[in-house]
């Protein structure tokens, strides 16, 4: 078989391949969030890069409407963990006001905010969010 | 010159062949179908493999997909957190417990299951060979029953560009790398790819578009 043959029959196959299912657009704006993702996962002590990277996603996402799931709830979570709590909860609130599969979780979790400013005035932190090892069990899911 | 008409029919037929396996594996999905689940919840990926890395390489990347594919994603991190801090800070734990808690601790209507059963690298002169075997598996938030399940068996090269000698493989390798960003470290495009491939090919053993692609499809054919 010649090579032009052959790279007819590959040009056709790819064609073939394209038109069965290949999206060219997404539904969200996601730059490199999984890198991002990956990144935090190996250096979790790094919160501020981590932090950076959520933000950047929000803002290139934002003026496209296409912030994806789970995004702000992230973001929320690690201001949590960096003990401001105002932050938290306006975007848990975010969170589930974008996506209403959210509500049951983000209500957790700004309930539990709400509870730690508390015991904060009382200097006691909830588990929550805390450090390994000073974990309690805080709902009915454990072994 | 005989073969070539031949070669080109192969493609048709090979399309041909792929609708009437689409039918077949339509019948699996249709609990899945019935169930409808907008949301899905991500738990920690059970690593059997020798690598240490896998398992936070597949936990990265399977959002993206499937919130592509149309469904709502738990934020895996503040899960991850979440779940440690209920004393479920093993991955093997939390696999083990009962799908119906774990999905009414987030309000979720499924959760997806990952459990890596192999990634072996073999380091050759020119390129270096990925062998990984992955298990994907979404059971119902409230029965716990599965209602979806994959086994993604591939073998991974990155500097691959010639040929596996396998014109089909070679270009759904090349689909999956084109579609990923473009910067991204060593064992990302690998992950990607095996999710890609686990999830997408529907109809197929893939999983059906989820409520928010849906939505997008719709808007797409009212502006047409």
């Amino acid at each position: 078989m010649t090579s032009a043959a052959r790279y007819l029959c590959i040009l056709f196959l790819l064609f073939s391949l394209i038109g069965c299912g290949a999206h060219s657009h997404t539904l969200y704006e996601w730059s490199g969030y999984d890198a991002k993702l990956y990144k935090h996962y190996k250096d979790p002590s790094n919160k501020e890069e981590f932090i950076q990277a959520l933000k950047k996603v929000m803002d290139k996402a934002e003026p496209a409407g296409k912030v994806p799931p789970g995004v702000y709830a992230e973001y929320g979570f690690v201001m949590y963990e960096q003990g401001d709590n105002n932050q938290a909860i306006l975007y848990f609130q975010k969170e589930s006001d974008k996506w209403p599969e959210s509500r049951d979780f983000m209500s957790k979790l700004i309930a539990n905010v709400n509870k730690t400013t508390k015991n904060q005035k009382k200097n006691v932190r909830l588990p929550v969010g805390s450090k390994k090892g000073k974990t309690k069990p805080s709902s009915e899911v454990s072994k | 010159m005989r073969r070539i008409p031949l070669l080109l029919l192969l493609p048709a037929l090979l399309t041909l062949f792929g609708c009437a396996h689409h039918k077949l594996e339509l019948s699996k999905q249709e609990k899945f179908l019935s169930a409808s689940p907008r949301s899905i919840l991500i738990v920690p990926v059970v690593n059997k493999s020798i690598d240490v890395t896998a398992a936070d390489y597949m936990l990265s990347t399977i959002t993206i997909p499937l919130a592509e594919r149309g469904y709502y994603v738990f934020p895996i991190n503040a899960v991850k957190r979440v779940l440690e801090d209920d004393g479920l800070a093993d991955s093997s734990l939390v696999h083990s417990a009962p799908t119906s808690k774990l999905a009414s601790l987030f309000g979720a209507d499924a959760v997806l299951y990952i459990i890596i059963e192999q990634w072996d690298a073999k380091y050759l002169l020119l390129t270096t060979q990925v062998t990984v075997a992955i298990n994907y598996q979404i059971r119902d938030g409230k029965t716990g029953d599965v209602l979806w399940e994959n086994e993604q068996k591939m073998v991974y090269s990155p500097q691959q560009q010639q040929s596996s000698g396998n014109a089909i493989a070679d270009l759904i390798i090349l689909l999956a790398q084109a579609a990923i960003t473009k910067a991204a470290p060593n064992y990302i495009p690998l992950a990607n790819q095996a999710n890609a491939q686990a999830l997408f090919k529907y109809p197929g053993p893939g999983i059906p578009f989820g409520p928010y692609a849906n939505e997008q499809k719709n808007k797409q054919e009212k502006s047409n």
